[in-house]
């Protein structure tokens, strides 16, 4: 008896936005009267940093500090639409909404800007706070004192809107699942590998690695995809060898109610993790980002399972791997009951968990040996 | 200075990390009423008598509410898409899951809400449940849903969502190998630090104010407009700050409850979750259901796939028509595979509704994919990464419903883990790229879906 280690790999990919798309979110922004900005939107920030994200967005567009930026999400009388934080969706659908409302409130202070230097707005910028004319940076006029003019002088509110919404795509035959346009804003990838310790004597699966890498596209806030992509690892972690609200599925006995007897990932449970970010930007995300939310607990059970049998030569495809079904793959292995059944060409595993072996005839999966 | 790209700090870390964020709970109104529930204690059952009257009448109570007493009973998760509601905001005839809410409770505490909902008569018929998927089918099988033991997805007029691409019987002939497996991830919980939490205020203007954890205010107000049949300038849904929600705060659980509950007593109300009931009676990730036969060839390419999916929606549809037609969109994974035979469903048990969780719909057939990816590898010899690389989509490539991918990036991240783990790769897997298929990579089963999306 002995602890036996494993590693294990896989790769995956996810959608950004809702599947089929046609779910629209828009943002408004206004200018206080000293050129601080208040950014209003319907996106609830659930831990995934959406208020952070939308603010740097808007920052960026617009040329000011990060820290002059208010976000407002919390309440429908003051917010407009937003579909919701779910699908992956905030920074992509709800942060080009934002960005599209921060362009056309750069738009309106290069307006005025323009009728203070007297000079075309289309020959200003704004960088850092202040409005700068191209190739003549000694002629300039602060973001704050365009706003205070627009305020008390051209009695004027700068404010801008925007909305993100692409198109329903819409399933044009039922029969093979074709779509008439994209299903999805952008898609994501990424891949994974998990090193494992099994102790082959109680049957614990210990996840002691995952080095992950991650497409996102743009990483507006490096720190906080790093946290998204840590945070899901744990969660498929947990989802891999712990979690199980039926642990004898399809039973509902012993379903647990508690902390005590439901076992969701705790410090204890945490492997190194090293994370990788590669960027190819998404043609029409804000700055080129895509949505990894939700992919970020997808890898890791597929590469714990890879690294099961790579230690133990044995496949738990029922998740979680728990202690008890990794001995009884064991059992299964040392008395030759695991091995796949071979009829012609075909290599069938996991005969016993089939709707062949369960159903008494109204469904059926299978294919010609 | 640079926003974007930038380490900024979170706009509100600081609040969170020193406890000074106001969640739902931390809303304290004076002459707040506090709300209990009757959920069914059987997994399936006729209701034969509900009496709460008892309730009414019991010290401190100010309003019970029953199915009665909800101007439009159903109105589904997914209305907003033209498909029907099947699920009742509080049961009516009959249960369908054990923790499924019956009767409310607004009363002066929570001690006495929970004493009078113990106060209520329910008399019961109890039924046999249905819990295995595999066993809906069966002619035996009880049937526990208005609309039979599956989702008849009636927008495609038909039983089940399908895929079909290519020439399956072909590829199953042409394969050197054939692997098949069975793949079944588990129901989870959300586990949120936050439980389902609720706060509504009667307004003097005849508005409400819906102090609410949900993940989709706008959503969630249209669901309450529709129960209550309201106009939406008089609600005012106040949140946006969660306290984790991972897909189980779009459930809209408890906003309209609360609402009727303020509407018939004149007061606020609060309904708060314990956590034993946001473990048992709140809404889980799915358990699926998958089966995967592949045809390989000996050296790695997957030329077809045929693959059943069973997905476990328990007692009401919720988004799970939503969530099996997006597992059908992405049963390919990460590869391009241009003969396909896909079948799910959408399977009703009689546990608590499934809904929407971190990856939903994809998390399932992302393990069942590449766990069989990996047994694909180990049957034929091959190196796990070279056969991934091999079939991964690349730009050109079509998807399993037509859509030509415009930037997949497979090939680079699968190359940027080989080289973090030292797994060395021939040169000719180490110089592949995300572009265009050409040479060995382009074989015959794949040259007429490339940029193609009418080859289906």
């Amino acid at each position: 008896m002995a602890k036996q280690t494993g590693r294990g790999f896989a790769a995956i990919e996810y959608p950004t936005g809702m599947n089929q798309n046609g779910d629209p979110s828009q943002a408004w922004i206004k200018v206080k009267p000293d050129g601080r900005i208040d950014v209003f939107a319907g996106t609830s920030d659930i831990g995934n940093g959406s208020k952070t994200i939308q603010s740097q967005i808007v920052a960026e567009t617009i040329g000011v500090p990060y820290d002059w930026i208010t976000y407002d999400n919390s309440n429908t009388d003051s917010s407009p639409v937003c579909t919701g934080t779910f699908a992956s969706r905030a920074t992509f659908v709800a942060g080009k909404a934002a960005e599209k409302a921060a362009l056309a409130v750069r738009e309106r202070i290069l307006e005025i800007a323009g009728k203070e230097l007297e000079i075309d707005p289309g020959d200003l910028e704004i960088v850092d706070g202040e409005v700068v004319a191209k190739g003549a940076p000694q002629k300039r006029i602060s973001v704050p004192d365009v706003a205070a003019a627009a305020t008390w002088g051209h009695g004027e509110l700068i404010t801008g809107t925007g909305a993100q919404l692409k198109p329903y795509a819409a399933i044009v035959e039922p029969e093979t699942g074709k779509v008439d346009l994209p299903p999805h804003s952008a898609i994501s990838y990424a891949a994974c590998a998990a090193e494992v310790e099994v102790d082959d004597e109680t049957g614990e699966v210990r996840v002691t690695r995952l080095v992950q890498c991650y497409d996102v596209g743009k990483a507006i806030n490096p720190t906080l995809v790093e946290g998204q992509i840590e945070g899901g690892a744990i969660q498929g972690l947990g989802l891999g060898v712990l979690e199980n609200c039926y642990p004898y599925y399809p039973s509902v006995d012993h379903r647990g109610g508690e902390f005590g007897s439901y076992l969701a990932p705790g410090m204890e449970d945490l492997p190194q993790i090293d994370t990788i970010i590669i960027e190819n930007p998404s043609a029409d995300g804000p700055y080129g980002a895509k949505g990894i939310g939700e992919m970020a607990n997808n890898s890791q059970p597929p590469a714990i399972a890879a690294a099961v049998y790579d230690a133990l030569g044995v496949w738990v495809t029922e998740l979680p791997i728990t202690p008890e079904r990794v001995l009884r793959a064991l059992e299964a292995k040392a008395a030759g009951e695991d091995a796949p059944k071979r009829e012609g060409k075909k290599v069938v595993f996991d005969e016993a968990l089939s709707v062949n072996a369960v159903s008494s005839g109204g469904m059926r999966f299978g294919v010609p040996a | 200075m640079k926003a974007v790209g930038a380490r900024l700090p979170r706009y509100d870390g600081v609040e969170h990390v020193t406890g000074r964020t106001t969640f739902v709970d931390d809303v304290r109104v004076p002459g707040t009423l506090w709300v209990k529930a009757l959920r069914s204690p059987v997994h399936r059952a006729d209701v034969k008598r509900l009496d709460t009257s008892a309730a009414e009448s019991a010290r401190g109570v100010h309003a019970v509410i029953t199915w009665q007493d909800v101007p439009l009973l159903e109105y589904g998760h997914l209305s907003g898409l033209g498909i029907p509601a099947d699920e009742p905001l509080l049961a009516k005839d009959d249960l369908r899951y054990k923790g499924q809410p019956i009767a409310l409770v607004a009363a002066e505490s929570e001690d006495a809400a929970q004493a009078a909902v113990e106060a209520m008569t329910l008399d019961l018929d109890e039924k046999e449940p249905l819990l295995d998927i595999r066993k809906a089918f069966d002619p035996d099988a009880p049937v526990i849903h208005q609309w039979g033991n599956w989702y008849p997805h009636f927008e495609a007029e038909m039983d089940r969502r399908q895929i079909r691409k290519g020439d399956i019987e072909k590829a199953f002939a042409d394969a050197d190998t054939i692997v098949q497996g069975v793949y079944r991830p588990a129901a989870i919980e959300h586990v949120p630090i936050e439980t389902q939490v609720c706060l509504v205020v009667p307004e003097a203007s005849g508005r409400l104010t819906i102090y609410t954890c949900t993940q989709a205010l706008y959503f969630s107000m249209g669901v309450v407009a529709a129960h209550l049949e309201l106009p939406l300038n008089k609600l005012k849904l106040v949140g946006g700050t969660v306290g984790g929600g991972f897909g189980g705060k779009v459930d809209t659980a408890t906003e309209t409850m609360c609402a009727l509950l303020a509407l018939k007593s004149g007061r606020p109300v609060k309904w708060r979750w314990t956590r034993e009931e946001e473990f048992l009676c709140s809404s889980t990730r799915a358990p699926w259901h998958m089966e995967i036969a592949d045809a390989v060839t000996s050296d790695g390419w997957i030329l077809g796939r045929k693959m059943l999916t069973l997905h476990d929606s328990g007692a009401y549809a919720r988004f799970s028509p939503y969530g099996l037609t997006k597992h059908s969109f992405h049963h390919t994974g990460a590869y391009t595979i241009p003969n396909l035979e896909f079948d799910g469903f959408v399977v009703f048990t009689n546990r608590v509704p499934t809904t929407a969780m971190r990856g939903f719909g994809v998390t399932s057939v992302s393990f069942a994919v590449e766990t069989h990816m990996s047994r694909v590898a180990e049957v034929l010899d091959l190196d796990p990464y070279e056969v991934r690389l091999k079939n991964a989509n690349r730009i050109g490539d079509t998807s399993p419903n037509g859509v030509v991918y415009t930037d997949p990036s497979t090939v680079p991240t699968i190359q940027a883990i080989a080289d973090a783990m030292g797994h060395e790769l021939p040169a000719d897997y180490r110089a592949m790229s995300r572009h265009v298929r050409e040479g060995a990579l382009l074989p015959q089963h794949l040259v007429a879906q490339v940029g193609n999306p009418e080859a289906h």
